[in-house]
């Protein structure tokens, strides 16, 4: 076995909520609220039900083939050469989205607060701690997960209740005012967001109570799904559906937060978040691509991958895109294609194929 | 055991070095910016005009206003600069101010009267996109040139700008700051109004290096007493989209505070029910409003319920107030003066301006989504042949610490 660390089930539900909403956190609401406008919420809880299945593929593929993850039983399901293959593209998918994760990380640090600063610097920083994370093994990002992120939930409610004052509720009215189809159109982006809990699958092997696996990954949605809502209508409300034309418009809301002319402009909360949240995220997305390239090339360990991967990403993170306009215009409109086939056309093929064949061993 | 630990110094050490220190921003690089002034100029350009804080004359013991033998000290520093947006003048600004130019303690953003009626767009979107820029900025309407209110000083407060924002917030004006403002230019429903401010003349300061204005002073060749201007609230600009097509007086702006449900404080007067020449004063304790649209597919109408709950505070006249008929006939007219005005202020926009500022649109688009898109392009014609029925309750709940005069 790779990594000899084991999770228990309560910090595999933090990991699988950090791995979903923390670069989420800034863009997420606007994206949707291109489409939705003030029903930006709806599709929130609209991605929320359609990530639901993500979810239950991803424990059930985990639970038909114990102690495997996804990049080794798309050899058991079909044969070793095109498994491989599939491997490979979700090896690569990994490292994509990392590598944008990076990206977005530094975009914003970059953007808002420190504009001279080169991006490559921020993304070298970034990546580094990562991938000391990465090299200290899985139960250490657990716990550093574990520790940190009630930290950024708590922040993120602290910031909601200190805007509640600059919130007005007649903005969500009219409600329903988007076509059913503009409010899907918003759910896409979000939904693709949170079928990221596909990457749960390389994490299952190593969960110390393998009979929670479902359990564990489908309670994750509606706790994502909830907070997602929270950050859509802290904007719709502080806002109205100018917001859509923001490019944090999270942050934008702390801006406004000024009580009593005491507490005033909260916004390096929103920037210790991003920085702590980003990272976790990175890390886990980063420790997923490096354990599964070991696992695709048959290594005795993952360790020596660490670097070299660090560096694919570095690179990647700059190439990706050209500016913050291009990133956008990508996470809005190209992106939601990719996400969803590997994160629920693949794996639910994956799965048809299986139960029809009848592979693996601990079918109920 | 030994290489691991130099390993790890000389990286401790290269840390320092790295990305923190990147972009960082002295204090005393900075010059401070508290008030922003924007004109168009016949060419088309825009006059930027900075009122920047000298940091070495704030505070100090004697706080802002050191009064002494060189008199007062200039607490700031304005300054203007022509350019094509204002970035551009930003960047001329540069030359003449030996610090980096800081937005993030911008207090207020005046406006100049001609740009306003250009357009204002143009001019805000700086504010609203550099990151250092703040959306908490009070926005305010020139008389005039935007450059020459910047021009000022404050008795009371550090700066001229401090005083502007103090005031807005306080409620005393239509309170817009520019995220509102953006919020309002990008609803068609509503259209935006801003606070029109202006220099007016404003008592005299005295002290002692302040020479008193008598005919004695006078006589002594001592040089008279300059009158003091302060930056004024004196009503509010009504724009058109992003143009201004008019003003509202300070009275009509009440009416307007309370059609918009933003009244916060105030007074109304009315005339004594019983010696008319005589004036009653009612102090606002809390003033609430509620739109409510109508649409049968031809006609739009609105009900407007408007409350009042005031303390008596000020009486010329000595009728009983303890006289329950007096009481309720000092309620009703204060009712009326706040309708008479509102449906003054209603006219005014409908007939002579045009258009809809107290976002009734708003309300309509909220009850009728679907009737909605069709009307959004012309709401303001709409809004012209709507008929809008005012209801004030006014309800004077207390008399301060007498009931009835205390002398007759």
């Amino acid at each position: 076995m790779l990594e000899g660390g084991k999770i228990s089930s309560g910090q595999a539900v933090f990991l699988n909520i950090t791995m979903i909403i923390a670069t989420a956190m800034l863009a997420v609401p606007a994206i949707a609220a291109v489409h939705a406008r003030q029903d930006a919420w709806l599709s929130m809880l609209l991605a929320t039900l359609l990530a639901l299945p993500i979810a239950w593929v991803t424990a059930s593929l985990g639970t038909l083939f114990p102690g495997k993850t996804l990049v080794e039983y798309t050899e058991d399901i079909l044969g070793k050469w095109p498994g491989k293959l599939l491997g490979l593209l979700y090896l690569l998918w990994f490292i994509h989205i990392c590598s944008i994760m990076i990206r977005e990380y530094g975009n914003f640090l970059i953007d808002v607060f420190m504009p001279e600063t080169p991006l490559i610097v921020i993304n070298i920083l970034g990546a580094a701690l990562a991938a000391y994370t990465v090299k200290n093994g899985l139960e250490v990002l657990a716990r550093v997960n574990q520790i940190f992120l009630p930290i950024i939930l708590i922040s993120v409610i602290l910031i909601f209740l200190l805007a509640l004052p600059e919130m007005k509720l007649e903005r969500f009215l009219p409600v329903f005012e988007a076509e059913t189809v503009k409010i899907f159109k918003g759910a896409i982006v979000p939904w693709g967001w949170m079928g990221e809990i596909i990457t749960f699958a390389m994490l299952i092997p190593f969960l110390a109570q393998p009979g929670q696996t479902r359990h564990t990954a489908v309670i994750t949605i509606p706790l994502v799904g909830l907070f997602f809502t929270l950050l859509a209508v802290a904007s719709v409300a502080v806002f109205g559906p100018v917001f859509s034309n923001m490019n944090f418009p999270v942050l934008n809301a702390a801006r406004v937060i000024n009580i009593a002319n005491f507490i005033d402009r909260p916004e390096p909360i929103i920037m210790a978040i991003w920085i702590i949240g980003g990272l976790l995220k990175i890390s886990i997305f980063y420790y997923v691509s490096v354990l599964g390239f070991a696992q695709w090339l048959n290594l005795k360990d993952y360790r020596p991958l660490v670097l070299p991967v660090g560096v694919i990403l570095i690179a990647l993170s700059i190439a990706v895109a050209e500016n913050m306009l291009e990133l956008t215009h990508f996470l809005g409109n190209v992106s939601p294609y990719e996400l969803l086939t590997f994160e629920l056309v693949i794996p639910l093929t994956l799965l048809l194929i299986a139960l029809v064949r009848r592979q693996g061993g601990n079918r109920q | 055991m030994m290489k691991k630990t130099i390993c790890l110094l000389v990286i401790i050490s290269l840390v320092f070095p790295l990305g923190g220190c990147w972009s960082r921003k002295e204090l005393s690089d900075l010059a401070i910016v508290l008030a922003a002034g924007l004109d168009s100029t016949p060419e088309g350009n825009i006059l930027l005009t900075v009122e920047l804080a000298r940091p070495s004359a704030l505070g100090g013991s004697q706080g802002g206003q050191q009064i002494g033998g060189g008199g007062q000290q200039n607490n700031v520093w304005v300054i203007s600069q022509e350019g094509e947006t204002v970035m551009d003048a930003t960047r001329y600004l540069e030359g003449k101010v030996s610090r980096h130019i800081y937005w993030g303690h911008t207090v207020i953003l005046v406006l100049g009267e001609q740009l306003a009626k250009e357009g204002i767009r143009k001019a805000i979107n700086f504010f609203s996109r550099a990151p250092h820029s703040r959306e908490t900025i009070w926005v305010i309407v020139a008389r005039g040139q935007a450059r020459d209110i910047l021009n000022s000083h404050s008795l009371l407060e550090n700066t001229s700008a401090q005083a502007a924002g103090r005031m807005i917030g306080a409620g005393v004006g239509v309170p817009v700051m520019l995220k509102d403002l953006s919020m309002m230019l990008a609803n068609k429903g509503v259209n935006p109004v801003l606070p029109r401010m202006e220099l007016t003349p404003s008592g005299t300061p005295q002290g002692p290096v302040m020479y008193e204005n008598i005919p004695e002073a006078q006589n002594a060749q001592q040089p008279s007493t300059k009158i003091h201007a302060e930056i004024t609230l004196t009503g509010t600009a009504v724009f058109d989209d992003e143009r201004l097509v008019g003003w509202l007086d300070y009275h009509q702006t009440r009416g307007l505070l309370w059609l918009k449900d933003k009244i916060t404080v105030g007074e109304i007067t009315v005339p004594s029910p019983s010696e008319p020449d005589k004036k009653i004063s009612i102090d606002i304790t809390r003033g609430s409003t509620r739109v409510e649209p109508f649409y049968d597919g031809q006609n739009i109408w609105f009900d407007v319920q408007m409350n009042l709950d005031g303390a008596l505070l000020e009486q010329q006249s000595t009728e009983e107030l303890t006289d329950e008929p007096i009481f309720t006939a000092i309620e009703n007219s204060t009712a009326r003066a706040i309708e008479a005005n509102a449906r003054s202020v209603i006219e005014l926009a409908k007939y002579d301006y045009g258009v809809d500022v107290f976002g009734f649109g708003q309300a309509f688009h909220r009850k009728y989504k679907e009737a909605w898109p069709a009307l959004k392009d012309e709401w303001n014609e709409a809004f012209i042949s709507a008929d809008i029925n005012l209801k004030v309750e006014a309800h004077i709940r207390r008399t301060g610490l007498t009931t009835n005069r205390l002398s007759k």
